[in-house]
């Protein structure tokens, strides 16, 4: 069994750190201050906590609203209650208009929930967020990971996504290839997972099964010239995450892995006014563009 | 400007919605003309804007909750000099920067992007929370219907509002008694709005929304500690004769005939 520490206590280190050096940032709660143990922020730092109540539709609009007038909001509720019920809030008000306004997510995955059930545990969030252009996902390896997750939100201009866990989050360790033993099988993951991932391949290795695992920490945009030369290489791909098998991590390597496959579609932008033949031409899912693709 | 010019400056956004709509055949006209005096009052009688400088962080800003009344705004504007009205005609077409509903991003003036419904106030909100916590003394306005007060995001906000002691924030509700499919009142049960706001801890007044003195008077009065919320009684499509009360002109272009006779209407009150 791995080490345990918390994604929650790291996060709200490192954000702590942002408070004292940036006097734009606040964390926005929809009564999430006990649940990100943000209790002493709060009593270091009042005036930098905006609370608006259990209600995250209403603190996304804020947030967008604080950003819009020069503010850093750092929104913080449980992952599901954020991106299932304020989903539409995050993606008009916030990514549309590219506000910088970055959101962490809280009981992200089934293991987080835990015995709490299905209300507590939330593993659609990385797909809901993924299919929102201009977002970016971030799913920390582990609390030590998540410092650097919040640094890498504070940095990035404009939306961005980053889940965590239930604040009993296995130790991961840093670095994007966990274990190098052969390309028998690769095994990519995000978060949690990986700690049973790299215990699988250290188990395979001794049976003569030599395995490759990477983890993941950026999930959109996937760093695609980092990942593609592992898949080229390997027998068989196995994705892991506590997550859907839908829309999350493992979905994102299929869509660089399989390349036979073209994607027509709206290529993660936020289109415009106009009739629906002069948005087809210009956003390219008209029949000029199967034909390109076709002969490409 | 003084009421006299005011009330001329609400019928000649009137006759720029009007010529937006027409020309460019797509729009929702009553919605547009039962706020237009109150847009006239913010962007010409209350708001501190500069059209030269319109990121300027000290400006006043404005919030229309109910985007798809947009051409009220992009008429503000564009008398404003943030934009040529040649643009007009472009109203929700290919390319254009005046999009079927408000776009921060795309037209100069817009302080904020909107057109889903109810998260106006929950924006403005956060805009004068910002002000407060940044020490900034300018004042955030927004414009919602009524209909969409049936959006539960807005009660949401203004108890954070009421909370905050916004007293640098004030919503306007357009309570012209019409949303899309009907009545206020029968399709989604919006009813004492002004008890309501009051309930939640907002200065609330009531007013004639189309009483330019009465609408000044409103948006430039005090209200220590607490936001406030005027409640402007409107007419939807107020101003040509056809489109009053006429719920069907929720959405609508008017034909070449109803165009000359909206245009012959306003005119005569603006130059009157």
């Amino acid at each position: 069994m791995a080490e345990i520490s918390s994604t929650r206590t790291a996060f709200v280190e490192a954000l702590t750190e942002l408070i004292e050096k940036d006097d734009k940032v606040v964390m926005v709660s929809a009564d999430s201050v006990a649940v990100f143990r943000a209790t002493g922020l709060q009593k270091q730092y009042p005036g930098r906590i905006v609370e608006c109540g259990i209600a995250e539709g209403s603190a996304v609009m804020i947030s967008a609203g604080l950003a819009s007038a020069g503010m850093k909001p750092f929104v913080c509720a449980y992952a599901g209650f954020l991106t299932m019920r304020a989903v539409e809030q995050m993606r008009t008000f916030v990514a549309y208009p590219h506000l910088n306004v970055k959101f962490f997510g809280a009981n992200a995955g089934m293991c987080s929930g835990e015995r709490e059930g299905v209300t507590h545990q939330f593993f659609e969030d990385v797909g809901i967020m993924r299919a929102v252009p201009g977002f970016t996902v971030l799913a920390p390896y582990d609390a030590e990971d998540t410092k650097a997750m919040v640094y890498k939100a504070y940095e990035t201009d404009g939306p961005v996504y980053c889940r965590i866990g239930s604040g009993r989050d296995p130790v991961v360790g840093g670095g994007f290839v966990k274990r190098e033993y052969g390309s028998d099988a690769l095994i990519i993951g995000c978060g949690a997972p990986l700690a049973d991932a790299m215990e699988a391949a250290d188990v395979l290795k001794d049976e003569g099964i030599n395995a490759t695992v990477l983890g993941v920490n950026v999930i959109k945009p996937l760093d695609e010239d980092a990942l593609l030369p592992y898949i080229e290489k390997a027998k068989k791909v196995i994705t892991i995450e506590d997550h859907n098998i839908y829309g999350g991590l493992g979905s994102a390597v299929c869509e660089i892995a399989g390349r036979k496959v073209t994607r027509l579609g709206l290529q993660d932008v936020y289109p415009e006014s106009g009739t629906a033949q002069e948005l087809k031409v210009k956003y390219h899912i008209a029949a000029e563009d199967v034909i390109k693709a076709v002969k490409a | 400007m003084n009421c006299q010019e005011l009330a001329r400056m609400g019928n000649q956004l009137r006759r720029d919605i009007i010529e937006m709509i027409y020309r460019s055949k797509d729009g929702h006209p009553a919605p547009s003309l039962s706020c237009a005096d109150i847009v006239a009052c913010l962007y010409f009688g209350v708001m501190n804007v500069d059209p030269k400088d319109p990121h300027w962080e000290d400006r006043d800003r404005f919030v229309l909750s109910k985007g798809h009344a947009c051409p009220a705004l992009y008429a503000a504007l564009g008398q404003k000099g943030y934009f040529s009205r040649d643009l007009y005609p472009a109203l929700r077409h290919i390319d254009s920067i005046l999009q079927g509903h408000p776009d921060m991003k795309k037209t100069p003036g817009v302080d904020m992007t909107s057109g889903s419904l109810g998260n106006g106030l929950a924006a403005a909100t956060g805009m004068a929370l910002a002000a407060k916590l940044q020490g900034k003394s300018y004042k955030t306005y927004v414009l919602t219907g009524d209909g969409e007060l049936g959006e539960g995001i807005n009660w949401e906000a203004a108890q954070t509002a009421a909370k905050y002691k916004l007293d640098n924030l004030t919503l306007i509700v357009d309570n012209n008694g019409m949303q899309s499919g009907g009545s206020v009142e029968n399709v989604g049960g919006v009813i004492n709005i002004p008890g309501k706001f009051a309930a939640f801890g907002f200065e609330v007044k009531e007013i004639d929304g189309h009483d330019v003195k009465q609408i000044m008077d409103a948006l430039t009065s005090l209200h220590p500690g607490k936001p406030l919320c005027v409640v402007a009684h409107t007419v939807k499509g107020k101003g040509v004769s056809y489109m009053e009360h006429n719920n069907a002109w929720h959405k609508g272009t008017p034909n070449d005939e109803q165009y000359r006779t909206a245009v012959n209407e306003l005119e005569a009150m603006i130059n009157g």
